[in-house]
């Protein structure tokens, strides 16, 4: 059975191996639809330690290897029905100065190409059990987050030495900046 | 907008706009106008002072040096140029010498199939210089319209270096124009731009590569 949870609601993952996904569909006429999945590995300070720990277009792998980026896709093109992107996550090899990760969904030159979620088909964002398959949460981008052109998707993060996941689903308007401001 | 974290640390969300599956790398240069005088056209003679502009590669392993040279005149290594004009793997080759710098466009040029490059390589170096420039007193600075450039998979010039109007170049036969190299399993270009007073690349290979 799938978890899908709520705004806000948490859960005690128990789990190692997990994939954040994104899929949406191509745009049929005008520009191209550019989605990012991104990756911030945050110490207790909330800030990445350095700039490898960011995972994203220009950065495939975080520096402890615990995060990787399955690839940048430009137009949703990628898989038809499932993740265009993917980020793959293995906790265990989490560096040790790092307390959560935050996962978040961009639209790439929203503002130059005047696009937001609600213009792009069938949008999502997610996080799967990565052996099983199983969805623990996940966002219709195109439905819940219309007028967005970024959005915090959700965390991992350590409490009391267990893992857990909180889905945020904070949105933001100025694209991936307004993301790395925040964490970098 | 790049944020700097620490000094020398920046973060680009800018995206790479450039098709690296191949990469050609392109020199362009013009014919030298000939003296019409009766003494020049009766004692010079044609080849003396027709600018010959070579493309270099060396393909570099993850020490930064080429590992495999070929024979001694440099035959079937990693070094690929006029007297090698196609790596043994084929994914790097030259289009074949130009000598004086005839017809319009890019006069030589080197393709390098990036997608299939050997794992063995981590970086290649490409370089320009012009044949025995120093016993005929050339350099960079006296040759018509030259360029190097970069083009990606789908035409995209991704670098290009005036040599005729650069003054950086006056005076100097080689340059170490720029670099593939790889990043987390993507291949990216670096501009280098840096000229040298030789017209032996094979000096700049023994320096810098071996």
């Amino acid at each position: 059975m799938a978890i899908n949870l709520q705004k806000g609601q948490r859960v005690a993952i128990g789990l190692q191996h997990l994939t954040v996904g994104l899929g949406w569909d191509p745009a049929e006429t005008g520009e191209d639809f550019d989605l990012d999945a991104v990756a911030c590995l945050l110490a207790e300070n909330k800030k990445i330690p350095c700039d490898e720990f960011l995972v994203y277009y220009n950065n495939t792998k975080s520096a402890d290897g615990s995060c990787e980026s399955t690839g940048d896709d430009r137009t949703g093109g990628n898989s038809e029905e499932g993740d265009d992107e993917q980020i793959i996550i293995n906790l265990s090899k989490v560096d040790s100065k790092i307390t959560s990760i935050v996962f978040s969904a961009s639209i790439y030159e929203a503002k130059k190409r005047k696009q937001n979620f609600g213009q792009v088909q069938n949008s999502y964002i997610r996080i799967c059990d990565t052996n099983s398959g199983e969805e623990l949460c996940k966002y219709e981008l195109c439905e819940d987050f219309s007028v967005e052109t970024a959005i915090e998707f959700g965390r991992l993060y350590l409490h009391n030495g267990e893992w857990k996941f909180e889905a945020t689903g904070i949105g933001h308007h100025d694209g991936l900046n307004g993301i790395v401001n925040k964490y970098c | 907008m790049p944020i700097n974290l620490q000094k020398g640390q920046t973060i680009n969300l800018e995206k790479d706009q450039f098709d690296l599956s191949s990469v050609t790398i392109g020199l362009g240069w013009d014919v030298t106008k000939k003296e019409k005088g009766f003494f020049s056209s009766l004692f010079a003679s044609a080849e003396d002072d027709d600018y010959d502009l070579d493309a270099i590669a060396f393909l570099l392993n993850k020490d930064g040096k080429v590992a495999n040279v070929g024979n001694q005149k440099l035959e079937g290594g990693d070094v690929i140029f006029f007297n090698n004009l196609r790596h043994t793997s084929g994914n790097v080759y030259h289009t074949g010498d130009n000598r004086t710098g005839d017809g319009d466009g890019d006069d030589e040029q080197l393709i390098v199939k990036l997608n299939r490059i050997g794992s063995e390589y981590e970086k290649i170096v490409f370089l320009v210089s012009i044949y025995q420039g120093i016993q005929k007193n050339q350099n960079f600075g006296q040759v018509d319209n030259a360029f190097i450039r970069a083009v990606d998979a789908k035409n995209h010039e991704i670098l290009r270096y005036d040599l005729s109007h650069d003054h950086s170049f006056d005076g100097k036969c080689s340059m170490v124009f720029g670099e593939l190299y790889r990043h987390n399993g993507n291949w990216k270009f670096r501009a280098i731009g840096m000229p040298y007073e030789t017209d032996n690349f094979v000096e700049i290979l023994k320096h810098n590569y071996l």
